[in-house]
């Protein structure tokens, strides 16, 4: 059915999104070095460079000044679109928003902060995750739903954790980028690390999944030993198979 | 104001258009002006559990497309003041219905009326779309068995996100939960999920209950709302319902399975 009041009676709504975003992590501040690379790749997968939005990270030089201006023009010559600045100190800061890009702060700064007040035990370990898009923006990215997710309802945290504080019922799907906690029965999918990430883990109430997966290692409801149903349970991969525990 | 309340539950067969008929009765047989409007365009029946199908000149197609005035489709009920029903055409389908139109027809009806009951087609398509967009509250009619569970499920979860209400960020949906075909005894057996089971799931404030019984049938078959029938014990869980519409607070019968002594089985007791 049509949605047509809503658009008619506001000119815009702000929505929360999470895009897939390609990063260039720069391990060099000279421009003419990233122009001979760039030149390499845009010959074998020219299909790539279409005005393709990256975010350039600076994070791991430690040069508080930077060429910004002439790196983005490199990047714009070879079809790449810079939008931010990711990590640098103050000056690299002031110098984006000068050239009308955004800036994000670096994440090794704001992982250490979560670690000081998180439980280490259950972490994700700070070795970088396998996938591009599980790399950027880890802070503050842990999705929070309240509420029974219902039968053709899908709920997913595309970069971090998902907490429900409620049900998950047959023919619902909850998807994370993390850990999945389900505070109330699971009965429908589940599928934790969906980026690849082999760390994460499944966590809830009562166990009815209809499949687990974590980091697309799955299980279905007919594998799962039908001792370990109806009660609270925990998922992880661990000797290169889904292992499921009561949790206590 | 006039509420409008949807009957929906997105499997067939579970009792929408009994339920509609029988709580419309019984709001109206409480003094309220009801209107039940029949949305299953193409597979109309409403007409017929209300026993009017005879006096169906008009319907709710041509309203809406300009063929026929309001007053002119609003059927009375000819044995409670107070009830009219707006019938579906049977000829056309569900595409005849657009969203303006409706919200026309209801605007109107808001004029005069207490309670809108809007009677949805079975399936989450547009036609229960469209039946459940202006609704203030719902009615989510469930049998105690799996697959109605998680159809309701379902619908629930279109309520929350595919209403007017939802759409606007307005306050959502009121949604009551009612179970009808409870078989009390063959709950006890197994057979069939629990009413514990049930809410449960579904997780929503439960309207009422309406035992498996052969009141309905002969109701439906007679054109005679079971509300009429205030012997029966789905005529009294149904007068029930309607006193917890209005806000009263009535104790639940007809779940509980009691094995029929020797006086009741030679008096046949008071449930049929």
């Amino acid at each position: 059915m049509s949605l047509k009041m809503d658009s008619a009676t506001m000119a815009f709504t702000f929505k929360g999104g999470m895009l897939p975003m390609t990063i260039m992590e720069l391990n060099s501040a000279d421009p003419e070095r990233i122009r001979r690379q760039l030149a390499g790749k845009l010959t074998q997968s020219p299909a790539f460079f279409q005005h393709t939005p990256v975010v350039l990270s600076v994070e791991k030089l430690n040069e508080p000044h930077l060429a910004l201006e002439r790196i983005c023009a490199v990047c714009r010559d070879h079809k790449l679109l810079p939008v931010a600045v990711k990590g640098g100190a103050e000056p690299v800061k002031q110098s984006a928003w000068a050239l009308g890009l955004g800036w994000f702060p670096s994440s090794d700064g704001g992982r250490g902060r979560i670690l000081e007040t998180v439980d280490t035990e259950n972490s994700k370990p700070t070795e970088p995750l396998p996938a591009p898009q599980a790399a950027s923006g880890e802070l503050a990215a842990t999705r929070l739903y309240r509420g029974t997710v219902r039968s053709g309802q899908q709920v997913s945290a595309a970069e971090g954790d998902l907490v429900v504080v409620g049900a998950v019922n047959a023919g619902a799907e909850v998807l994370a980028a993390g850990n999945i906690h389900v505070y109330g029965a699971l009965r429908g999918r589940a599928l934790a690390g969906i980026h690849g990430d082999l760390s994460a883990g499944v966590y809830c109430r009562e166990l009815h999944a209809e499949l687990l997966s974590v980091g697309g290692n799955y299980k279905r409801l007919e594998d799962i030993d039908s001792r370990l149903l109806g009660a609270p349970a925990e998922v992880h991969y661990s000797a290169e198979q889904l292992e499921i525990r009561p949790l206590v | 104001m006039a509420k409008i309340i949807v009957v929906t539950s997105g499997k067939g067969g579970v009792g929408k258009t009994t339920s509609a008929a029988a709580i419309a009765t019984g709001l109206a047989l409480r003094g309220k002006k009801t209107v039940v409007i029949d949305f299953d365009v193409g597979l109309r029946n409403l007409d017929l559990i209300m026993g009017c199908e005879r006096r169906v000149v008009y319907d709710l197609v041509n309203v809406i497309q300009g063929e026929a005035g309001l007053n002119q489709a609003l059927i009375r009920d000819k044995r409670v003041e107070n009830l009219f029903i707006l019938p579906a055409s049977q000829t056309r389908d569900k595409d005849a219905l657009t969203q303006e139109g409706v919200e026309e027809v209801l605007d109107t009806l808001k004029e005069t009326f207490d309670y809108i009951l809007c009677d949805s087609p079975a399936g989450i398509e547009r036609g229960a779309q469209l039946a459940m967009y202006y609704a203030d509250e719902a009615i989510v009619v469930t049998n105690p068995e799996v697959s109605s569970v998680r159809d309701s499920d379902r619908i629930l979860g279109l309520l929350s996100s595919k209403t007017r209400r939802a759409v606007q960020g307005d306050d959502p949906i009121k949604e009551h939960l009612l179970v009808t075909r409870y078989n009390p005894e063959r709950v006890t057996q197994g057979d069939m999920l629990t009413l514990d089971d049930i809410r449960e799931i579904l997780a929503i404030n439960l309207l009422g209950l309406i035992p498996e019984s052969d009141a309905v049938l002969r109701a439906s078959n007679q054109g005679v709302p079971v509300t009429h029938d205030a012997d029966s014990d789905a005529g009294q869980a149904y007068t029930d319902t309607v006193s917890r519409l209005l806000g009263e607070d009535v104790p639940l019968r007809f779940h509980e399975w009691q094995k029929k002594g020797l006086l009741s089985r030679m008096f046949g007791g008071g449930r049929r």
